[in-house]
């Protein structure tokens, strides 16, 4: 009887571990469901509601998507003060150069240009760039200025040139625009250097 | 009665000790916003045109004439704005130390203010000028008190000592044996001889850069063949 037990457990262990799984809910669905079963699965263009694919689809612009992820994006689009006369202003990065870029007027081309350093307004208007992580972040950014020139200049150290100072009062962002292909000016405004030719009279180091 | 004539005589001859004026000057730091993400980024310390001078002004103060007095100049400007960058009162910062140092800060705002304190007649109240030392940012052609901070990479007009306003220092407010040091960027190059020819003075500049970074004098930038020239 013993025997028989063990046998009896040998042959039925087996068949209850291993039986088969259990069908999944979807294709028991499928399967059993003759009303499921009977309708086609739809493709992709009928899957579409009637009323959707009546609409226009626009997808975005690239020059949109290229404006929006451009760092300059953060810049405010008016601040300050902005009535009044204006200029058209390019934010111009020149390294090792002072200054901010080139303005004109509206009915001018950039080849009439003036290069030019900027300070801001305490209070009323910074430089558009303080508002970036970066100074060089609205680069070729263009902007129309509000406020005037300053009666001083700025002295550039590397090109020895007076360069006009505008301060501003306020800024409205345009948008980038296409560089402009012009060196800022770089004759020496000074005499002549006739001394510095005969040589400098050097210490024993 | 001759003995008293020629000690009379020697008496008038000799030379009194005439107190002379050592003049400081100190420039002003740029500010961060605009050097920050620069290649060459200047002033990462505020100090250090202060620094200098004051460790310069404890070096002078062993070697000169009890009659002699320290004079430092200081381009107030640039530290204000400086310290409402950084939250701080640098200029109280700077007022402390000197006083550590014995020597009071001169403030001036413009290069026609300084003209104004160079302009000596060797009188008790306008003594002439035996040394003058410049701490500050400088190159070839001229000293510039607000170099980027007012404007990005520049300075103001009125703020700069260039080669052509030289004619405005006389060079009768200095002593005939006065030594003048500039330890600006690039004095050596031209600033220095300008100064020797219209001033009549020689100052010793540096041919290169100068370099502020490890605090004391000033030091040429290693690695560009500087030397100091006058």
């Amino acid at each position: 009887m013993g025997l028989l037990a063990t046998f009896v457990l040998i042959t039925l262990l087996p068949c209850l571990c291993f039986a088969p799984p259990l069908p999944l809910r979807s294709s028991s669905a499928s399967s059993t469901n003759p009303a499921t079963s009977l309708v086609t699965e739809p493709t992709p263009e009928e899957k579409v509601p009637a009323e959707e694919s009546e609409e226009e689809v626009r997808p975005p612009i690239t020059e949109k998507v290229m404006r929006a992820t451009l760092r300059a994006a953060h810049t405010p689009a008016k601040h300050g003060r902005t009535d009044g006369p204006y200029l058209i202003a390019q934010r111009t990065i020149v390294e090792d150069y002072c200054g901010w870029g080139w303005v004109r007027k509206e009915n001018q081309s950039w080849r009439q240009a003036t290069w030019i350093a900027i300070e801001g307004t305490p209070n009323l208007c910074p430089t558009p760039h303080a508002f970036l992580p970066k100074p060089e972040d609205d680069k070729n950014q263009q902007y129309r200025f509000y406020g005037e020139f300053a009666p001083y200049r700025a002295y550039e150290p590397q090109a020895d040139m007076w360069v006009d100072v505008f301060i501003l009062k306020g800024f409205m962002s345009m948008g980038p625009a296409e560089p402009i292909r012009r060196a800022p000016p770089a004759q020496a405004s000074s005499r002549p250097n006739r001394f510095a030719e005969r040589g400098a009279n050097m210490l024993k180091p | 009665m001759r003995f008293w004539l020629s000690f009379a005589l020697l008496a008038l001859a000799a030379p009194t000790a005439q107190a002379h004026d050592i003049v400081l000057i100190s420039g002003g730091p740029a500010l961060r916003s605009f050097e920050r993400y620069r290649t060459a980024s200047h002033d990462k310390y505020w100090g250090n045109f202060i620094d200098s001078a004051i460790l310069r002004a404890k070096e002078l103060q062993l070697t000169i004439a009890p009659t002699d007095q320290i004079v430092w100049l200081v381009f107030r400007p640039s530290y204000q704005r400086r310290s409402q960058e950084d939250q701080d009162d640098y200029l109280k910062i700077l007022e402390e130390r000197g006083l550590k140092a014995g020597i009071t800060p001169i403030y001036f705002d413009n290069k026609a203010q300084l003209f104004t304190l160079l302009r000596r007649d060797g009188s008790k109240e306008k003594p002439k000028i035996s040394r003058l030392e410049y701490f500050g940012h400088s190159n070839k052609k001229c000293w510039m008190f607000d170099y980027s901070n007012r404007v990005d990479g520049g300075a103001l007009e009125p703020l700069v000592v260039h080669v052509d306003d030289l004619d405005q220092i006389s060079g009768k407010s200095f002593t005939s044996d006065a030594e003048c040091i500039s330890y600006g960027c690039h004095s050596g190059e031209e600033f220095s001889q300008r100064w020797r020819m219209i001033v009549g003075r020689p100052m010793i500049g540096a041919v290169g850069k100068t370099d502020y970074s490890e605090g004391g004098i000033p030091k040429l930038s290693t690695g560009k063949g500087g030397t100091w020239a006058f």
